[in-house]
Order: structure tokens, then C-alpha cells, then sequence
């Protein structure tokens, strides 16, 4: 979530000493060890724990009550945790997977788990349409039993990075969603699930009550006997419920944590890891003529690139959380161990802040001023002149373009910020209808998801993060590369490749990595995911798998 | 009887627009539901983002949308809304009705109230310390945002002071009950909705009060009143307020009309579960069938309110009654 409404948060923040009681204390049966959570805010609940309908269902559905074959652990570079499954492979040819199968697993029903509920589920995912809320009928061709605990998977072509994608189409019992008429109006009230906390305790539109499933498989595990769901519409009530120590575990925004929240409750605590990078661009395809003749120099990018003082945008728009990202792709620190050394060399110049460096550099291209309006023109003595366009409410993106654009115009650029709403926004960069943006990517367990939404050529009329518009073919064929190997040398030695071609055009502008938002409280549970305890990803929205592995690690506070 | 049966018709013409309008005016605004998720952050792969387009059905011809949603209109359909979870719009909206009805109804009848009074009390004493006190602070009030009200309130009552919650109509771990506790309970957390609202309005009704009354004061009756030694409080009520009442009688049923459109940002700040917040959800999340129903619930009520304040009108005053003879 990202920082919406951020003022009325520093607002309560500064006025808050003591904070109303919005949800009052814990008055659950006492022996029982309670995590109070929030992994999504809503308006009111509406009990629906169908997985299939992802508008529909509440956010403890996926993990919580269903269980995923394995879990990619992002944080360790993709190393695998096996849950449901306990092994899986490749062929020879790399065209299918096989996912064995634990044999101890049981519905929260008592009914053994095996493979008939996996064909039934992956067999949904693979039709494609509504209920493929994985997004991966297109690459699976079909899926197959083996036996009873082996399952094969086939791939509609060589795909080394889907496993990561299959095993986020929810697991469902066969012999119950089977046997529904209308699996998009199914609410599934009474879910029966192969996770943790499969039944349903208490249930009304400000808070329900998930506990202990009988039959889990890994109880022994499990100290945590219930997980609580207030009701929270936004931010600033997320916030008030924190300081008077209601909730346990937290992923939201809160501005200035320090002074906000850690000095109301010495119980409370944060973590925030390195997510995806965030970067500047220019549209290489912009409408406007003159725009157009500066975005297609690369040293006309490169100083713009300089211009930019990461630090700054790091400590004041991003409250110190993110880190600076001199990348001259952009990779960040998430993926260090995949950085080419020769193209951080070669490049790495143009990624640092440096006015006079920027100066020079436009000055040699021959950017001059030539009306004396303190901006340059081009070289035929064109205006150059554009906005950069941040999504409305994203306040702290907000602030990173200005001050993105202070520098912008203290080297000479006439660059200026603009805050359409975000649909207006992503319809512009999609279609190319603008001249730079700012945006953030989302990372996977390894840099293809990244290089993949940001550079291929096939997704830039997708979302707005290809929004820079540079087809490169030859980038095009590396990025389909990656996947197409299995070997893990031959991969480094692609993402190499992709690094030197980026980094030697200055396709994009790197301005930060940001940072996952997580706030944890040690009054009632300990054996959190920290600094020195990094174990996966800790945060507790529904998009994270890893918050299943968090979940098994904590132990309540005697 | 004639002049009834013409707002009838007007009435029953301006529904048509209106109901026109409610389809059109939020999809003419940029994006779509899953915009709005994506908006939000929700981490969607392309794949992903189709599938989801189809779930929610926006990818149908818009003229075939708008007659299945002009069928619905008059059989009462609502659909379901894409933002609570699927749940019916009549259902999201009824149970939200309730509580906006029990918030800005009450604040706009307690306003209507005291501000009348306090108009009438300031006409009689125009120019008085009084008059010359509240009037003008009623203005003030009645131009700061409710904006500034809720978040000043809030902030003050609810946070720095502790005195009244920040947020819901009631302690969500109560069940509702019809006992005093649970009563006890949701009049606690409408103090702070409810008076920001009340503050807001009681200058809308006190100064219009003030400025009739007024004018009746010169008239000639009143004078004769006075001249027959009636006392001040029979002249002020009997001869003056109750005929400067007719305009601000208007005022309410419109302030009325206007109570389902909830008191969108008092509702959002103090988190209440009122129509009001439930708009604003819907036009963030681009919920169209919400948006409809609540748009259709509101000009039914608008339209209502007209009508009965012109019926009371022709109650009230004589002259409309034999206006045509």
C-alpha cells in the first residue's frame, strides 16, 4: 500500500499522546494466543473465503486456510520452502513440472489431501478466464495425475521461472468446490482448508475470528491458536489501533515511524526490508517533437540521470526507509548478487548525483540557452520544456519527483511535476501520450519479473512500468532467454548481458530501491522476522506467501 | 389539487434525467475497478489484470449496460457491489441507510431547531448584543468546511483528550442489542459526527430565519399586534415567526433530501459506517453499481423532500390553496 493520505497520518501522529479507544482491549478468551492482524482495510467484512474470487475474498483466505504447494522465498534469492508439496522437478526437456505430494496432509475436514485436489485446482488456473486468478492459463497446457501423490504439470512452452507463478493458484478441496454450481457466487462461509486457521470463530462486519484448523498437519509447529481481523477502513485508524497496542502485526505506511509510533509504544517495533526499485523516464516515443529530439540522446538521460539526489529523495521523501539505487539499471540492492561489476564501472558515473557532471555533460552535447531563460534548448534551438507525471495521493513518489525535478532545473532542464489520478496516468504512459513519468516495479524472486515488465517490448502497452517506450529487440530476445534455461550460470551470464545494454543506453533514471512496510509488537508474540532475524519477506498482505513461514515462527510471551 | 398533480409530472420528468445522469457520470470518470485496485497498489501480473476485467464485467458494450441498468431501475434491481465483496447494493445501502439517517437526521432537525429559535430570538432583538454576536458567527461557521470541523474535533475530543472515539457508530466487539448499554454505546460515538454537521448547518437555518423575520417585523400587522397590547412572545411566535417559517420549511426538506446523501466527509473522518462513507468508497473504487444505487436513493429522497415541502407549503400558506380562484 502505498502512502496514501499521508497528511491526515502525520496530522494524527502529532496530536497523539493518547489515543480513543477504536477497538477496545482484547476481551477474547484469555488462554487462547491471539495475533491480531491487518492484511487488508475494508470498509466492513464480508464473510466470502473463496480464493477463486479474488475481489470478493477476505485476505486470510490464501495460506491461512489455503495452503500453497511451496513458497519462493524472495528475500533468499528464491529458495524453496515446501509446504503441501515436497518436491518438484523438471523434465529432461524442460516442457513439464512435477510436484510431489506430502502424504500426511488432511482437509481441516479430516479428508486425506492428494492428488485429485491438485489436478482439480491447477485444472481451474489452466482454463484460464475468471478463475485463473494466477494469471498462468496461458502458460500451462495441462495438468495430470500421476498417482495419487504426484502430480505433472505441462508447460505450453520452456518457462524455468513458473513455478514461482503456479504455486500462487490457490490449492482448493476438490471434493467440495467440486461440487458447487456457481464457483463465482460460492462464498465458501464455512471454508475447509489444508492451512492453519481454518475455523471460523466469530464473524461480524467489524472484526472476525479465525482459529485453529483440528487436522493440521503441521500442528506441532503451530503456537499461535487464533488470528484476529479488526475491521480498519484506512492508514489513520490502522495507526490509532497501533499505538494503543490493539494489533500485533502490520504492513501499512506510517510517515516519520520513530516519532509516530515507537515513542507511543515501546512495544512496537519495524523492519523494512529492500522491495523493487522505483525510476524516472522519459517516453522515447513522446508526441511532442522537440521533447522528442533531447529523450532519444542518451547523454541528454544521462544528465538527467544526474541530476537526481538520491539521497535526498531517500531521507526526505522516503523518511530514510528506501535506499539509494546507483544501478545504472536500476537492479537495486534486493538483486545485488546479480550485478555486473564491468557495467557499474563503466556507467555507474551517470547514476550518482553530480550538478556539475550534469552540466558538462549537457553543455558538450551542445544543450544550450539560448533565450535566457535560465532553461536549455536544443541544439536547433527548440524549446525543450515537459512534466513528469506521479500518480495523484501517492504522496511520498510525490516528493520524490520534486525534488527529482529541483535538480532537473538547477542543471538547466525545464522538467515540472504533475499528479494525474492514476487511471488517467496509466492510460497516458500505456499509450504513450506523455513525456516522463516516475513509477515503481515490482520484484520477484529473481530480476526477470523486473526486466521483463520494465524493458520487453511486449509489455509496455501493459502497465505503465515499460512506460520509457525504447524497443530493443536484441534486450527483447536476452529477457525470453532467462526462462529458457534452467542452468544458473547461463542465467547470470544473460542478466549480464541485459545489464550492459541498459546501462550503456540510460533507458531509465534510478532514483531509490523502496521498502517493504512491516510493524511488529513483542508484547504478546515473539519469533519475528527482523534485521537479525531475516528469514522471508515480513509483510502481511495477501500477496506475500512468505507471511505463512512468519506465522508458524512466532511464539506467544508467557 | 391542479397545483400538486403539475410537481407531479415535473417531478416524475426531473426523476428520468436524473436516473439518465446516475449511469452515465461515473463511468465518464477515468478508470475502472480494477484501476482502482492497481491504484491501490495490488500487485497484478498483465495476465492477471484480464482476468480480472472479466470478473468484473466491464468489458460489455456500454449501450447494453445501460439498458440492463434502466430494466433494473424500475424493477428495483441494484446489483452487486464489486467493492464489498459482492455483496447486494440494496443490502450495503440499507445497512448503511440507518446509521446516516440517525446521524444527519438528527443533526439537521436539532439544527433546524436551534437555528430557527435562535433567528427568531436574534430578529426580535436585532442589533442587540445578541443579534450582533451570533449572526455573525453563525455565518462563520456555516462557511468553514465540515473538513476543518471533523479533523479540528477529531483531533481535539477524540485524540489530545480522550473524551469521544475516533471511529465506528459503535465498539465493534459489541453485539447489537436493544439495551441501554449497546443505546449508551452508539450515542457515544455520534457526538463528534453529530455535532460537526449540527455546526455546520445551524448557521444555514438561523440566518435566513433572522432575515425574514425581519421583514415581517415592519409589516403593518405585527404593529397592530403590538397595538393591542398583545405580549412580545405571542406577537414574536404567533405574528412573526410563523409566517418568516414558510422559507425555511423549504430549507429543511431540502436539508432533508440532502441526509442520504450522508455527510460524505464527516463520515470519512469519523470512520462511521454511513451512506456517506460508503460513496466515497464506491467513487474511489470505481464501484459503478454503488454509485448508481446510491445516486438513484438520493434523488428519490431529493425529490420527495421537494414534494412534500410543497405540499406543506400549500398547507402553510392560504394563498396557494386559492392561488387558483
Amino acid at each position: 500500500m502505498l502512502a496514501k493520505l499521508t497528511k491526515i497520518s502525520t496530522a494524527v501522529a502529532m496530536g497523539a499522546t493518547m489515543m480513543a479507544g477504536a477497538i477496545s482491549a482484547p476481551a477474547m478468551a484469555a488462554e487462547k494466543a491471539t495475533l491480531t492482524l491487518v492484511s487488508e482495510m475494508k470498509p466492513a467484512w464480508v464473510r466470502n473465503f473463496n480464493p477463486l474470487t479474488v475481489t470478493s475474498r477476505l485476505a486470510t483466505t490464501n495460506q491461512f486456510i489455503y495452503e500453497p504447494l511451496l513458497i519462493v522465498n524472495e528475500i533468499k534469492g528464491g529458495e524453496v520452502v515446501y509446504r503441501l508439496a515436497n518436491k518438484h522437478y523438471f523434465s529432461e526437456d524442460l516442457k513439464t513440472v512435477f510436484f510431489e505430494l506430502k502424504k500426511d496432509v488432511k482437509w481441516s475436514d479430516g479428508e486425506s489431501f492428494n492428488a485429485d485436489d491438485v489436478v482439480y485446482s491447477l485444472g481451474l488456473a489452466a482454463e484460464g478466464g475468471a478463475f485463473d486468478v494466477a494469471g498462468i492459463g496461458s502458460k500451462i497446457s495441462g495438468v495430470k495425475k500421476v498417482d495419487d501423490f504426484k502430480v505433472a504439470v505441462e508447460l505450453a512452452e520452456v518457462n524455468t521461472g513458473v513455478v514461482s507463478e503456479i504455486v500462487r493458484a490457490p490449492i482448493v478441496a476438490e471434493h467440495v468446490f467440486s461440487k458447487q454450481a456457481d464457483l463465482a457466487t460460492f462464498a465458501n462461509e464455512n471454508p475447509v482448508g489444508t492451512g492453519p486457521f481454518t475455523q471460523v470463530d466469530t464473524f461480524t462486519p467489524q472484526l472476525y475470528v479465525q482459529c485453529r484448523n483440528p487436522n493440521y498437519y503441521e500442528a506441532d509447529k503451530l503456537a499461535v491458536d487464533c488470528i484476529k481481523m479488526p475491521q480498519l477502513a484506512n492508514n489513520d485508524q490502522l495507526l490509532a489501533a497501533a499505538i494503543k497496542g490493539d494489533l500485533d502485526w502490520t504492513s501499512a505506511f506510517i510517515p516519520d515511524i520513530d516519532r509516530v509510533l515507537v515513542s507511543q509504544n515501546k512495544h512496537y517495533h519495524y523492519w523494512f526490508p529492500a522491495a523493487g526499485s522505483a525510476s524516472f523516464m522519459v517516453n522515447f516515443k513522446t508526441p511532442n517533437e522537440n521533447n522528442a529530439k533531447a529523450f532519444n540522446d542518451v547523454n541528454f538521460r544521462r544528465a538527467f540521470s544526474m541530476a537526481l539526489d538520491r539521497q535526498a529523495i531517500v531521507d526526505i521523501a522516503g523518511y530514510g526507509y528506501w535506499s539509494v539505487n546507483e544501478y545504472p539499471d536500476a537492479l537495486g540492492d534486493q538483486f545485488k548478487a546479480w550485478a555486473n561489476p564491468d557495467v557499474a564501472a563503466k556507467y555507474g558515473k551517470y547514476s550518482k548525483f553530480n550538478i556539475e557532471g550534469a552540466k558538462k555533460l549537457l553543455k558538450e552535447a551542445g544543450y544550450k540557452d539560448v533565450d535566457g531563460d535560465g532553461f536549455v534548448e536544443n541544439k536547433d534551438g527548440s524549446k525543450i520544456e515537459f512534466k513528469i507525471l506521479v500518480p495523484n495521493g501517492w504522496s511520498d513518489f510525490v516528493n520524490t519527483v520534486q525534488i527529482g525535478v529541483e535538480g532537473l532545473q538547477e542543471v538547466g532542464i525545464n522538467a515540472s511535476v504533475s499528479t494525474p489520478e492514476f487511471s488517467i496516468l496509466n492510460e497516458k504512459v500505456m499509450s504513450a501520450d506523455f513525456d516522463a513519468q516516475f513509477t515503481n516495479y515490482f520484484a520477484g524472486p529473481d530480476p526477470y519479473m523486473y526486466y521483463n515488465t520494465a524493458f520487453h517490448s511486449e509489455q509496455m502497452d501493459k502497465a505503465r512500468f515499460g512506460g520509457h517506450h525504447n524497443v530493443d529487440k536484441e534486450l527483447d530476445a536476452l529477457i525470453d532467454g532467462f526462462n529458457k534455461t534452467g542452468d544458473q550460470d547461463e542465467k547470470l551470464k544473460i542478466v549480464y548481458q541485459i545489464q550492459e545494454k541498459i546501462g550503456s543506453n540510460q533507458t531509465t533514471m534510478a532514483a531509490m530501491s523502496t521498502n517493504y512496510n512491516y510493524q511488529y509488537n513483542t508484547k504478546r508474540f515473539t519469533g519475528w522476522f527482523n534485521e537479525s532475524n531475516p528469514q522471508a519477506r515480513p509483510v502481511v498482505w495477501p500477496d506475500t506467501p512468505e507471511r505463512l513461514l512468519h506465522v508458524l515462527n512466532l511464539k506467544p510471551v508467557k | 389539487m391542479g397545483f400538486i398533480l403539475r410537481r407531479l409530472v415535473f417531478y416524475f420528468g426531473a426523476f428520468l434525467v436524473a436516473v439518465v445522469i446516475n449511469f452515465f457520470l461515473p463511468r465518464m470518470m477515468p478508470g475502472d475497478p480494477v484501476d482502482a485496485m492497481l491504484a491501490q497498489g495490488a500487485r497484478f501480473t498483465a495476465e492477471q489484470i484480464a482476468n480480472l476485467r472479466l470478473t468484473f464485467g466491464v468489458d460489455q458494450p456500454l449501450y447494453q449496460q445501460f439498458f440492463t441498468y434502466l430494466g433494473d431501475v424500475f424493477t428495483l434491481e441494484l446489483g452487486n457491489s464489486t467493492f464489498f465483496s459482492n455483496m447486494p447494493v440494496a443490502e450495503v445501502l440499507g445497512n448503511a441507510f440507518w446509521w446516516t439517517l440517525f446521524l444527519t437526521g438528527t443533526a439537521t432537525v436539532l439544527a433546524f431547531i436551534f437555528g430557527a429559535t435562535l433567528g427568531i430570538v436574534a430578529a426580535w432583538y436585532r442589533g442587540g448584543k445578541f443579534d450582533s454576536f451570533a449572526s455573525p458567527l453563525s455565518l462563520v461557521l456555516q462557511a468553514t468546511p465540515q473538513l476543518v470541523f471533523g479533523i479540528v474535533v477529531l483531533f481535539s475530543l477524540g485524540v489530545t483528550w480522550d473524551l469521544i472515539p475516533i471511529s465506528y457508530a459503535y465498539d465493534p466487539e459489541l453485539t447489537p442489542t436493544f439495551s441501554w448499554e449497546f443505546i449508551k454505546n452508539v450515542l457515544h460515538h455520534s457526538i463528534g459526527p453529530i455535532f460537526c454537521i449540527f455546526i455546520v448547518q445551524l448557521g444555514g437555518f438561523l440566518v435566513p430565519m433572522r432575515n425574514n423575520m425581519i421583514n415581517l417585523l415592519n409589516e403593518d400587522y405585527i404593529t397592530m399586534g403590538k397595538a393591542k397590547g398583545l405580549s412580545n412572545t405571542r406577537v414574536m411566535l404567533n405574528y412573526g415567526a410563523r409566517n418568516a417559517i414558510l422559507p425555511s420549511v423549504t430549507a429543511l426538506s431540502m436539508a432533508l433530501g440532502f441526509v442520504v446523501g450522508g455527510a460524505l466527509v464527516v463520515e470519512v473522518i469519523f470512520n462511521y459506517q454511513g451512506l456517506g462513507s460508503v460513496l466515497y468508497n464506491a467513487i474511489i473504487n470505481r464501484d459503478y453499481q454503488l454509485i448508481q444505487g446510491q445516486l438513484l436513493i438520493m434523488t428519490v429522497f431529493m425529490l420527495a423532500f421537494n414534494f412534500l415541502a410543497d405540499v406543506l407549503y400549500v398547507f402553510l400558506d392560504p394563498r396557494l390553496r386559492k392561488g387558483g380562484k
